[in-house]
């Protein structure tokens, strides 16, 4: 490939390689991706590794993903602060969990994470409750989002504790044809 | 395994240079209630047997760890020092399958690249969502299909048949003529005398004149068996063989690809059970932009949630019929299914009539391009009208939501391809005389009276259907559907905005492909060209359906999930194939090949040139196709299959059982661990007390 660029070490380089889903040339495409959020923020030589972070603000207002219901979850799961300013490894860390190329478990791992807002590693009704107002934008009566939340819990609690544990939902994901399709984000 | 403490320890022990605290990144893991649950457990000291396998699986697994990227990076860190001791001969193989991994990503790179209209159907599947794209991903592949069939027609026959048409070389063998039979090798094709220009513009829609005899119909290739310098190549055995070949190519093709779509629905278990949880969970399609689409499909999401609570309703109002309400209801339904057969069946004899009086009269001036389209039109008209009545019917059925969408597919689909049935049924009979009394048949064994050619006759037919088609949904797209939009946008009366713009309907459009794609596959045995012809259509009505889809319609409220209609399309495809491979069987071995034109001019049947080149084979060859074709190998063969396949099955069975022995094991650990909860609180307080006491 030859060593044109000076962004990175090839030991970074490679790193990153081996740590995402992605090719050198795509993680130099998503390097720069990141930098167009915050030019004067992040310096173009990363070789000594420096810790910059972006707010979240301009996280949420990437085309990509602007409009999704759940971008502060996604931010708030990926970044090392929890508050969802994320630094350059949490950015590639999130395409490549949300690339075609990872596997189902990878993805219901952090998908439950997504929906988990409380973040008690349990998807209870509340969470739920939160989950169907973003999906429908709050236009589902009372009557009908409760209904729906406990046919939800119905159909995957297996242990019978009233919420959904990783297994619970790893278990139900196996069954969606659609989840790998669906959660996915092409950058 | 306490995660944070041994990270600890693997930082005392090597200087990774990384400056972030540990402390930052345990915040993403935060304290849980029941610890070490659901956190990812890594075994930083693996046992001996591991260091020798492949580093790449090492690599592999690396990728798919739950863990922020620091960790993964301290873990390739680790990975990387333990240098395993290696023979020569494993370091070799290490650096060969590093390389060929990166070959491998570098050529799927490229291949990702060159694939046909990646970017426009990603823009599709972003704005519309999967189902949508799931129709452009169907007509891509009709595409690439249509185009590789054409390159093995082209190559097997119509490159052989241009050469020796230029060169003029080689002998048409005379066929014997018995006594009364001169007149069935009449054939005169062009048109006589002047003719007016604009026969031209008809003869290009029809099929006829100037273009009749010429590549694209069956009727100008020769039988010559060019023999060269030692070189013979027999066209009429190339022609049925490419022909065959042409067939067997499409349904491995699609079995190929259905095959891909079924594992995923054996795997699913068929029929989703958990239909809430996973629309909850697995319904947002995080790769849509912009804000329609997301409006549309968080409506959509609403729909569907309200339509699956309003079927649970349903259901219970069944259930909770009284006997006389339920057989009232039954019959009702039987009634309309019979007036539904009703007019199935009098769409069927409207097309009848049609390709008759059509067959029958040929004029040539320009009401007669109306006679010859006759069969189109009266296709067209009967696939608009009947499903749009059957509709209408089905809202008196009182089906449950589903139901009544998978109904009235089956009806539309049965219909498109019966109708197709109808028409090739009455051209066949026409053929050989079903219709008349044996007198016309008798001296060349078909109807030469009509038909002076009748392969180019029926390629014809195909040829008018297919682009009639086309024509349609061109018409369509600017009659229809950008003057519906300019009302809609710019009218502000409530009846307007109710209409609304045009849905893209997904099932009806693929049905619309499936039908182009079938006449194909009939016409292909007797118009050559018509695989190319249809490459043209499809990537023509592939930038039309983009820019209609994208400028006129809003997504449909009632979408299908992408995988089983997937498989669904598929299915009606393989219908479709199979109403071909029957009509071309037909063909072959049946019906008397035309004596005035084509390959097979000679033969009584145009199976038999295989036969007859059969001998022309060395002997070893013979025996070997002899013994093949016997049943000492064909029954054994049966069987063999018959074992593998019960096989197969009592393993898919052992698996389902294991699935659901596994299900009930986790629902019973679950109220383990739900018991010992509880007995472990119970204690504490009872040791708790104890020590107040």
């Amino acid at each position: 490939m030859g060593n044109k660029q000076t962004i990175f070490t090839t030991q970074q380089l490679d790193a990153y390689q081996d740590c995402t889903f992605f090719t050198r040339k795509e993680i130099i495409r998503l390097f720069h991706r990141y930098r167009d959020l915050a030019p004067q923020l992040i310096p173009l030589d990363y070789t000594n590794k420096p810790d910059v972070k972006v707010p979240y603000e301009l996280i949420g207002s990437m085309p990509e993903l602007k409009e999704n219901p759940f971008r502060q979850r996604i931010a708030e799961v990926f970044s090392e602060d929890g508050e969802g300013n994320m630094t350059l490894d949490d950015f590639l860390d999130m395409f490549s969990v949300l690339s075609e190329m990872a596997p189902r478990d990878l993805k219901a791992y952090y998908a439950f994470k997504i929906y988990d807002f409380n973040n008690d590693d349990y998807i209870c009704v509340s969470d739920l409750e939160k989950t169907l107002n973003k999906l429908t934008r709050n236009e589902l009566s009372e009557d009908e989002s409760r209904l729906v939340c406990e046919k939800v819990i119905d159909e995957a609690d297996l242990d019978n504790d009233g919420r959904l544990s990783l297994e619970d939902f790893q278990h139900m994901i196996i069954r969606a044809p659609d989840f790998l399709s669906t959660f996915h984000i092409r950058i | 395994m306490d995660f944070r403490g041994s990270y600890a320890e693997g930082s005392a022990a090597g200087d990774y240079g990384y400056q972030g605290a540990p402390e930052s990144l345990r915040l993403r893991q935060r304290l849980s209630a029941v610890p070490d649950q659901s956190s990812p457990q890594f075994n930083w000291n693996p046992d001996h047997t591991s260091e020798n396998e492949e580093g790449s699986s090492d690599r592999q697994n690396l990728k798919e760890l739950p863990l922020p990227m620091e960790l993964k990076k301290a873990i390739r860190q680790v990975q990387q020092m333990k240098v395993p001791v290696v023979s020569g001969w494993q370091s070799w193989r290490r650096s060969k399958s590093k390389t060929l991994k990166r070959f491998r990503e570098e050529a799927g790179g490229i291949l990702a690249y060159v694939a046909l209209w990646r970017r426009n159907l990603q823009k599709i599947g972003g704005h519309f969502g999967g189902g949508v794209q799931s129709y452009f991903l169907f007509l891509r592949f009709l595409v690439v299909l249509n185009f590789f069939s054409f390159l093995l027609i082209a190559s097997f026959v119509l490159v052989p048949s241009i050469i020796f048409h230029s060169r003029s070389s080689g002998n048409n063998s005379n066929i014997n003529i018995s006594a009364g039979q001169e007149v069935c090798t009449y054939y005169e094709p062009n048109p006589q005398g002047l003719v007016d220009f604009y026969t031209y513009f008809i003869d290009l829609l029809t099929g006829t004149g100037f273009m009749e005899y010429s590549y694209l119909f069956y009727g100008y290739y020769n039988n010559t068996e060019g023999i060269t310098n030692d070189f013979s190549y027999n066209i009429p055995l190339a022609y049925l063989l490419t022909a065959a070949f042409y067939s067997i190519f499409c349904l491995i093709c699609i079995v190929i690809r259905m095959g891909s779509v079924i594992r995923v629905t054996v795997k699913t278990g068929g029929r989703t059970v958990g239909g809430y949880s996973m629309l909850v969970f697995t319904g947002w399609d995080y790769g849509l932009q912009g804000d329609r689409a997301t409006k549309l499909k968080q409506n959509n999401i609403r729909y569907k949630l309200q339509v699956d609570l309003e079927e649970e309703r349903i259901k219970l109002k069944a259930a909770s019929l009284t006997l006389g309400q339920t057989v009232g209801l039954y019959s009702l339904r039987a009634f309309l299914n019979l007036i539904v057969l009703g007019l199935i069946i009098g769409a069927f004899i409207c097309i009848f009539l049609a390709t008759q009086f059509s067959q029958t009269n040929r004029e040539t001036d320009f009401l007669s391009l109306v006679v010859q389209y006759l069969p189109s039109i009266v296709i067209t008209l009967a696939n608009f009208v009947v499903p749009f009545l059957c509709d209408q019917i089905a809202l008196l059925e009182k089906h449950a939501p589903s139901t009544t969408i998978i109904l009235a597919l089956l009806r539309a689909v049965f219909l498109r391809l019966a109708s197709l049935g109808v028409l090739l049924i009455t051209l066949w009979s026409q053929i050989t005389c079903s219709t008349e009394d044996g007198g016309t048949c008798l001296p060349c064994g078909y109807n030469h009276t009509l038909y002076q050619c009748w392969e180019t006759r029926v390629g014809q037919e195909m040829y008018k259907l297919a682009m009639f088609d086309f024509l349609t949904v061109i018409a369509v797209m600017i009659l229809v559907e950008f003057p519906r939009r300019m009302v809609v946008d710019s009218c502000s009366w409530k009846l307007v905005k109710f209409v609304g713009r045009q849905e893209f309907v997904v099932p009806q459009n693929v049905l619309g492909l499936v039908y182009g794609q079938t006449v194909v596959w009939i016409g292909a045995l007797f118009c050559p060209l018509l695989p190319v012809i249809n490459t043209v259509k499809f990537i023509i009505i592939f930038y039309c359906k983009k820019m209609t889809l994208f400028y006129n319609c809003q997504p449909a409220n009632r979408t299908f999930r992408s995988t089983s209609s997937n498989f669904f399309f598929l299915l009606v495809l393989l219908f479709g194939w199979i109403l071909a491979a029957f009509t071309l069987i037909y063909s072959v071995a049946a019906i008397h090949p035309s004596m005035s034109c084509g390959p097979f001019r000679s033969l009584t049947m145009m199976w038999s040139v295989v036969p007859n080149s059969f001998h022309s084979l060395s002997s070893s060859t013979q025996d070997f196709l002899h013994y093949i074709g016997s049943q000492a190998f064909s029954i054994p063969l049966f069987v063999l299959s018959c074992v593998v396949l019960s096989y197969m099955a009592a393993l898919a069975s052992v698996y389902g059982q294991s699935v659901s022995l596994l299900k009930a094991q986790l629902k019973l650990e679950g109220r383990d661990k739900q018991f010992l909860v509880k007995q472990i609180e119970e204690l504490s307080l009872a040791s708790r007390k104890r020590q107040d006491c």
